[in-house]
């Protein structure tokens, strides 16, 4: 086995080995009155510089254009575990989760023509509430625990092209097939044993589609500049064959820009906005931008970056923020066949009396057999 | 070099490895999902139709017990056994069989498995019956027999005073056995009360018994404990030889009592001697069947009357339902899961509510069922316990079923 052949193994196993082998992001309590928390479609080299360099990374599933300028056939995987801090009303809960929100392989198949295949999560809706209350129940007040969960994700199933038409202009296209599932459970304990308890679950499937492109400028050397559009249609949850919600899914806009005054440093930065507010009452539009910078092109590089913006769905009349910064670095094996990337990114949420607070680490492999 | 590699991989590994605690206490609206868990709690006065009361289940000489009761304007009920002899002779040894010239004495052993702890100076009395007592025999068959034949009273709380528990003048005892929580009386019976009467009644010999107390007269034996012990006189070529054979049981046990129960009637009667069930037919309703999680169901039976029977003997209405509905034949279905029981009270009107939720969600798993209910006494013709509930035909108090159900929760929905 060559020792390339061996990381490939390792990037494909890495996550199953961690046990981590879900395909969902980060999740958020700002997505459970939502169809969910929005992934994040960056790889954990973008991701630690706060996602700026997102839309120029082939191996980001964020824009297509990038993919043009992949040299060979290369393989990424990313895993993240999150410790999360929500604080509603003095009250603090820990939760944790551990993620495996990317993987993309991309290749070149002509000289002008590069494809990639992967996925990304486009929505996680996994959690867990738990309620405490009481109910007026053949003339008594009947107290009970009640428990609604959700466990799943909707990936989004992405098959880029990219060409580079010219030195200076790149472009690309992809069409994303949304499909996930949902385990769902709803149970309600009566602390008087005469009502038996409610027991519910179901098996939830969602389904959608949406298309992408994007444009690649190189307006100086050492500068260049990124568009990107985004339509996805409709999100449909069925079950039991039985179509249960249909949610209209946003449109989406971005750009960036790249700016390497020399081999070794890079900065970069972008902004987007994503229409969420067609998903229907309590969603909102949101803004998000990033900035940030990789320093020294060696082995091992340092990245650092910091993103802010909006989130999609909370209560109240605005929608939350959200604000985080990240660093991370990365490292390259068998003679720069593989990648070892890691970073780690802290991120605090508010909005509508709540505060979220995220330490993340975030693992990435990528291998050019 | 290639350890100080594995060890970074493995570091970085380790630091994303899988945990996973997603549960948070629910901070509604705001921060709990748009769909909540819908109740419903319905009165159903008009499902429960083609109810109809059938007696005969269990009757008195396939009851588990004797009864004995003396409530006067209530019942007065009378144990009655026939213990089987051993003809004219005995059988000595394989060469050798003898005359038996008579009893020396005989040994009786009942249990008894219920009684009054509030009833004072209980006492039994043993009446010689005729052998011929079957299951044919009624309460006015045997009322001479039981005014002119008493062969011996035993008082069971003289007899619980006594040190040891034991009278030695008379040689009976009592036992308590406060595992099973029953008292095992052990009488003699002399050879005047016990005559074996050989040539005539192959030693058969019946006998009936009378409870009596100051108050609240009331008792149950049981009929499998039941044992008789003779202790035989035997001419053994010319000499009499004392013997004593083997512990008999009952022969025949059953009970006799007066006033007779009710003619059956519109009601739906519960209990009693013989043992009474009536049959509840439910149109259960398919919107709760088909797509909701019943949750509580609780089946309300007005009784046309106070409940009747001896005040200790209050009892355990079952509801059961069935494999098929043929009637009065129906088979029940005895499964403790698919079975919903009430306690019922002597003397009590109120409503009697039996939570029936058991077979509520079994009708609604498979519906294939019949949805049928019968309801019956737990240990029937156990007691003179009866309860005559209103049937669907008197509209004011007609059975009914509160029913509380859970929507189909709003799964998929943002």
């Amino acid at each position: 086995m060559t020792r390339a052949t061996r990381i490939s193994v390792l990037v494909l196993l890495g996550p199953a080995l961690t046990g981590g082998a879900v395909v969902r992001a980060q999740d958020s309590q700002f997505g459970i009155r939502g169809p969910g928390t929005p992934g994040r479609w960056e790889s954990v080299r973008s991701r630690s510089t706060g996602g700026a360099f997102g839309p120029f990374d082939p191996l980001s599933a964020l824009t297509e254009a990038g993919l043009a300028d992949v040299p060979q056939l290369t393989a990424t995987a990313m895993q993240s575990a999150s410790y999360r801090d929500a604080e509603i009303a003095g009250t603090i809960t820990a939760l944790r989760g551990t993620r495996f929100p990317l993987l993309n392989v991309a290749g070149r198949v002509h000289r002008r023509l590069a494809i990639a295949a992967g996925f990304t999560t486009y929505l996680d809706r996994s959690w867990d509430v738990t309620l405490r209350d009481s109910v007026a129940l053949r003339g008594t007040l009947e107290r009970y625990t009640d428990e609604v969960t959700s466990d799943g994700s909707i990936a989004d199933l992405r098959l880029a092209a990219a060409s580079r038409l010219s030195r200076r202009l790149a472009i690309g296209a992809g069409l994303h097939l949304l499909a996930g599932s949902t385990r769902e459970t709803a149970e309600r304990r009566f602390d008087d044993t005469t009502f038996h308890t409610v027991q519910q679950l179901a098996e939830v499937r969602y389904s959608g589609m949406g298309v992408s492109g994007s444009l690649l400028l190189g307006v100086a050397p050492g500068l260049s500049v990124i568009g990107w559009a985004r339509a996805d249609n409709r999100l449909r949850a069925t079950v039991a064959d039985t179509t249960s919600a249909e949610t209209d899914l946003p449109r989406m806009a971005g750009g960036g820009m790249l700016f390497s005054p020399s081999a070794s440093v890079r900065f970069g930065g972008s902004v987007a906005w994503r229409g969420w507010a067609r998903a229907g009452a309590g969603a909102f539009d949101t803004w998000s931008w990033s900035a940030g910078a990789e320093i020294g092109g060696g082995r091992m590089p340092f990245r650092f970056g910091v993103r802010g913006g909006q989130l999609p769905f909370g209560p109240g009349a605005t929608a939350p923020t959200e604000f985080a910064a990240a660093a991370g670095t990365g490292r390259a094996f068998a003679q720069g066949r593989a990648l070892l990337d890691a970073g780690v990114e802290r991120l605090e949420r508010r909005g509508g009396g709540l505060t979220e607070r995220v330490w993340t680490a975030l693992v990435g492999l990528t291998v050019r057999p | 070099m290639m350890a100080r590699r594995a060890a970074l991989i493995g570091g970085v590994l380790l630091a994303v490895a899988c945990v996973e605690r997603v549960s948070a206490p629910g901070a509604c609206p705001s921060f709990c999902p748009s769909g909540q868990i819908q109740i419903v709690d319905t009165v159903l006065t008009s499902i429960i139709a083609r109810d109809s009361a059938f007696r005969g289940y269990v009757t008195e000489p396939h009851a588990p017990l004797m009864l004995a009761a003396d409530l006067p304007g209530i019942v007065d009920g009378r144990p009655i056994f026939r213990i089987k002899g051993f003809g004219p002779t005995f059988v000595l040894s394989a060469t050798d069989t003898g005359a038996i010239l008579g009893a020396d004495s005989a040994r009786l052993r009942l249990t008894v498995a219920r009684r009054d702890t509030g009833a004072h100076n209980l006492s039994l009395r043993f009446y010689r019956l005729p052998s011929t007592i079957d299951s044919t025999t009624t309460f006015t068959d045997l009322t001479g027999p039981f005014t002119d034949s008493l062969v011996k009273t035993v008082n069971i709380d003289t007899l619980l005073a006594l040190p040891g528990r034991k009278d030695t003048l008379t040689g009976d005892s009592v036992v308590v056995d406060t595992v099973n929580h029953v008292l095992v009386l052990n009488l003699k019976l002399d050879s005047t009360a016990g005559r074996y009467v050989g040539p005539t009644d192959s030693g058969t010999a019946a006998y009936g018994v009378r409870v009596s107390a100051d108050s609240l007269a009331s008792i149950a034996l049981t009929k499998s404990t039941l044992s008789w012990q003779w202790y035989l006189r035997v001419d053994s070529a010319g000499m009499p030889v004392a013997r004593t054979p083997a512990l008999r049981g009952a022969a025949f046990a059953s009970f006799v009592f007066d006033p007779p129960p009710p003619p059956p009637d519109s009601t739906l009667a519960v209990g009693g001697v013989p043992s009474a069930r009536s049959i509840l037919r439910v149109a259960f309703p398919r919107f709760i069947r088909d797509s909701s999680q019943i949750i509580r169901g609780t089946l309300t039976l007005v009784p046309a009357a106070p409940v009747r029977g001896a005040p200790s003997d209050s009892f355990v209405v079952e509801a059961h339902t069935v494999f098929t509905d043929v009637g009065a034949k129906s088979p029940i279905i005895v499964d403790a899961t698919r079975t919903d029981t009430t306690v019922v009270r002597i003397g009590v009107s109120d409503t009697v509510r039996i939570e029936v939720t058991n077979l509520l969600q079994f009708w609604a798993s498979d519906t294939t069922r019949a949805t049928t209910l019968v309801l019956r006494a737990e240990q029937e013709a156990a007691s003179f316990s009866l309860i005559r509930f209103y049937p669907s035909l008197a509209q004011a108090f007609r059975p009914a079923l509160r029913i509380t159900f859970v929507r189909r929760f709003p799964f998929g929905a943002p």
